[in-house]
């Protein structure tokens, strides 16, 4: 994207200070959107954003200056900008390139190839399969997006890694509405795919149902019971749990600064010894892998837990520097206008030898969290929380009614302690983490799981 | 590469010749600064450039959108926003503002942002030392920065519009951690303006959250009479504002269609939004329509939606000046300017002790997706502390609270005199302390 002489003095330039790592980040994203209520089209979108952001290391302070002009001009004034963080003199020459990194993309059909009519389509199928499915569905909000991201990675340390990553998703909320309640229900699958995605691996009309189904069967169901019981959390995106109550706590973010409870944990037990996880960024084609991460090391598969030991962190350089820990390939960023930090890939509970009905059948009380919503936690404390999309009520080991309002809490090491069943077969689901370096697409995933007891937030009484 | 001008002129001048009707710039440069420091280190130091363009054209009725970094290749921007514009099927009316005045505005004064580069190190270098030494708990910081900046907006068009604005932010971030034995709680507490000068009422505020996280424990299941703190009923209200859009209404995305004039709320009750708020003002919205003040609800009854040129169109009213833009690069939408629900006259200890028994509400937590702006459910995790005879007994964590937003809104006894703003976002929401009948809360 720019001449390697141009780099070169980019890098050098902002070592002037003493810095004894230099690293410069061109990003090159196009993007598409297409909104559609009520299967009518709303709104198109078309967004190409361009920028590079210079960023300098001296031991474990870090200056990063950033501009959405990438004239050399520019680059050289950004470099200066982060050297001027630091105060001392050169101490060290930024290498010539000696290592290059070309991630290809794994899109068959790119999106420029792709007309606005296709993405069109797409939405109308989704959207006229969520108003067959009941009379009770009032609107359908249906969004697509394609984004072609291009990234370029120089450090100072004669590293060059390009990739190129592809990213496409549907996401069809649903509105069930009746006698003044309203009650939605959404599924937004992504892949890090081209528009193949929509023939291998996405059916539009099974999205625009699921989804229709979810806030149908929402409308119908009695508020969800409050209290401590045992709780089923079905595969996919329920390894969000996994997510929010864990894998953010052994992010060098905060392991790094001494504020997980993960911390010092390294080859101890913290989890069920049913547990193992996994960070993997290498798996073709999925929502959070790519090539290179955003600092120009190659995508890992990182085996975080094994047999509930914790085996290894997910670390950036800076992190590296702070943790005397190699690098996981875990530095990300949203674009440019961040510097990276440490985050996450695809990231799951792998499968494990338990039965799906079983688990469900010798519950006794509890709930059946089938599809979960969003979350968040305090690494710190390893606070989390989860809303519930659709869940039901288990009595006596059988299905008694769905539930609406759930809320799950509680604290990650506990409830980490106490899976007591992993079923065999695993998928995965997409979503978007927000954390210091903005919001990137990360894949969360596990198989059927069950925790011994979790507080249950709800505001329905006894059924 | 083409200047910011030539570029748009060429945009204006290719979009009439295509056949547009017309064609809107919004436009947005900044440059920022931002220092986070830690054991009296910078650990992270930041100088931002930004700088976009986003173009609406209007063809054959259609508004289509089209956004750039690069001031290069007017014409592929025109023909994408034109493509954009072609397969647009909703058939409302998608109105333009044209020439118009503004109101005088007075922003104060923001001297912060003037700093020199080291004096902005310096202070937040201080904040970290004074948070240290303010109480022996203080153990480090979890994240100590200050940012500052000037943001500049540029909105024009063909028809003769033509709005400029100018803002100087700032704003200091603190999340001491503190430890206690084995037990340690951190808290973020920030300020915003030329009042972030006085950051030690940060360190006071967020240490003293902190503290009141110490040993605390969850409570009995079941339902508490509440007492929501104004941070925390910020933060809700915030989260439930998108209702009141009648873009939402339209869209039959909200529980509040067709109650105009209703009651929605307890009398209590009284929420405006206002563009002339003192300490964030502004004199157009992201269309470029002048600012004007809207009572939402008055004294519990619904009185108008948040209404942008087009939802306001459709209604047949004007608009609100509630046009926003999810930043440079997104299409127009709604968000409020300065929403706020209006004071009222007791003190929060005076709620504390209306309370009588009951709960606290200091912090929920998760709201974006606890929490469901259709149906007006939320499910959210909580802190606070537990209430008896009017004095506070202990703390409480590891609770959920839940409600739905009318139903709470319909339950408030009483509105405090404490309002306090949250951070200014898409829209910037403030709320006193509200004293609420009952919530359902999830503990032991």
């Amino acid at each position: 994207m720019v001449k390697s002489s141009i780099v070169n003095a980019v890098l050098d330039e902002a070592l002037r200070t003493g810095g004894d790592y230099s690293e410069l980040y061109l990003q090159d994203t196009e993007a598409n959107t297409v909104s559609m209520v009520d299967g009518k089209v709303e709104n198109a979108n078309y967004q190409r954003k361009v920028g590079a952001g210079v960023r300098v290391l001296k031991g474990t302070r870090s200056a990063y200056a950033y501009s959405a002009d990438t004239s050399e001009e520019a680059l050289i004034a950004c470099a200066r900008a982060a050297a001027s963080a630091l105060k001392g003199t050169k101490e060290c020459e930024a290498k010539t390139v000696a290592v290059d990194r070309i991630g290809a993309s794994w899109a068959k059909i790119p999106f420029s190839e792709i007309d606005n009519a296709k993405r069109i389509a797409l939405l109308k199928r989704a959207t006229n399969a969520a108003k067959a499915y009941s009379d009770e569905i009032t609107q359908v909000v249906a969004n697509y997006m394609d984004n072609d991201h291009r990234t370029w990675v120089y450090t100072s340390e004669g590293v060059h890694a390009e990739d190129r990553r592809p990213r496409t998703r549907i996401a069809i909320q649903s509105v069930a509405m009746a006698n003044g309640e309203a009650q939605t229900g959404s599924c937004s699958p992504g892949y890090g795919l081209g528009f193949e995605a929509y023939e291998e691996k996405i059916d539009a009309e099974s999205v625009g149902k699921d989804a229709a189904k979810t806030a149908v069967t929402m409308l119908h169901a009695p508020e969800c019971p409050a209290g401590k019981v045992p709780v089923v959390i079905d595969g996919g995106f329920g390894g969000v749990i996994l997510h929010e109550a864990c894998v953010h706590g052994l992010e060098a973010t905060s392991v790094g600064r001494g504020n997980s409870v993960f911390c010092g944990k390294l080859n101890q037990q913290i989890a069920s010894p049913i547990v193992n996880a996994v960070d993997d960024g290498t798996l073709p084609g999925e929502w959070g892998s790519m090539h290179y991460d955003d600092e120009g090391n190659p995508a890992q598969r990182n085996l975080l837990i094994e047999n509930g030991i914790l085996k290894s962190y997910l670390v950036d350089v800076l992190g590296s520097r702070l943790m005397n820990h190699p690098v996981t390939g875990s530095g990300r960023r949203q674009d440019y206008t961040f510097a990276p930090t440490s985050r996450m890939t695809n990231t799951f509970f792998a499968p494990g030898k338990d039965d799906e009905e079983e688990m469900i059948r010798t519950m006794g009380e509890g709930l059946f969290a089938k599809k979960m919503g969003g979350g968040s936690v305090n690494p710190l404390t390893g606070e989390f929380n989860f809303a519930v999309g659709e869940a039901y009520w288990v009595r006596d080991g059988k299905i008694l009614c769905p539930v609406r309002g759930a809320t799950l809490i509680g604290k990650g090491a506990e409830v980490l302690m106490k899976i007591d069943r992993i079923a065999k077969n695993m998928w995965m689901a997409p979503g978007m983490c927000g954390s210091l370096s903005g919001s990137i697409p990360t894949n969360v995933g596990q198989p059927r799981i069950r925790v011994a007891e979790i507080v249950v937030g709800g505001k329905g009484g006894a059924l | 590469m083409m200047t910011f001008e030539q570029f748009k002129d060429a945009c204006f001048r290719l979009a009439l010749e295509k056949g547009c009707e017309s064609a809107e710039v919004y436009a947005t440069s900044s440059d920022g600064f931002s220092v986070n420091v830690l054991n009296a280190e910078i650990i992270k130091y930041a100088v931002e450039r930004n700088k976009g363009l986003n173009l609406r054209v209007l063809f054959a009725g259609k508004s289509g959108y089209a956004y750039t970094e690069v001031y290069e290749d007017p014409e592929r921007l025109v023909d994408r926003a034109i493509d954009n514009a072609k397969v647009i099927e909703n058939t409302d009316a998608n109105p333009m503002q044209g020439a118009c005045a503004y109101p005088e505005i007075t922003e104060k004064p923001n001297p912060v942002v003037d700093l020199s580069e080291e004096e902005k190190i310096d202070l937040a270098l201080r904040m970290e030392q004074d948070a240290l030494a303010y109480d022996a708990r203080v153990n480090r910081m979890g994240y100590c920065s200050v940012d500052t900046g000037v943001a500049e907006t540029h909105i024009s068009n063909t028809l003769g519009l033509n709005a400029n604005s100018t803002e100087r932010y700032s704003y200091a971030v603190l999340e001491p951690i503190l430890k206690q034995g084995e037990e340690e709680q951190s808290a973020f507490s920030f300020k915003f303006g030329p009042e972030m000068t006085d950051y030690h009422s940060i360190i006071q505020e967020s240490v003293g959250n902190a503290l009141m996280q110490f040993n605390a424990s969850p409570v009995d299941s079941g339902e508490y009479r509440i007492l929501l703190r104004n941070d925390a009923a910020s933060d809700l209200l915030a989260a439930f504002s998108s209702m009141f859009f009648a873009e939402r209404v339209q869209k039959g995305l909200s529980l509040l269609s067709g109650k105009l004039n209703e009651s929605i709320a307890s009398p209590a009750v009284t929420i405006v939004d206002d563009p002339f708020e003192a300490d964030n003002p502004r004199a157009f919205d992201a269309e470029g329509v002048p600012s004007v003040l809207t009572t939402v609800v008055e004294n519990g009854v619904l009185k108008s939606y948040l209404y942008n040129l087009k939802s306001a169109l459709k209604d047949g009213v004007a608009s609100t000046s509630n046009a926003g833009r999810m930043g440079a690069a997104g299409a127009v939408t709604t968000a409020p300017s300065n929403f706020y629900l209006k004071k009222g006259e007791k003190s929060f200890d005076a709620l504390k002790a209306a309370l009588g028994n009951g709960l606290i509400i200091t912090e929920v937590s998760g709201l974006h997706a606890g929490l469901n702006p259709i149906s007006g459910d939320f499910s959210l995790i909580a802190k606070g502390q537990l209430v008896e005879n009017g004095a506070i007994v202990r703390s409480v964590d590891q609770i959920t609270v839940a409600g739905n937003f009318l139903a709470m809104m319909q339950g408030i006894e009483d509105v405090g005199s404490d309002l306090r703003f949250g951070p200014p976002g898409a829209g910037r929401i403030g709320c006193p302390s509200l004293l609420i009948t009952k919530l359902v809360v999830s503990g032991k």
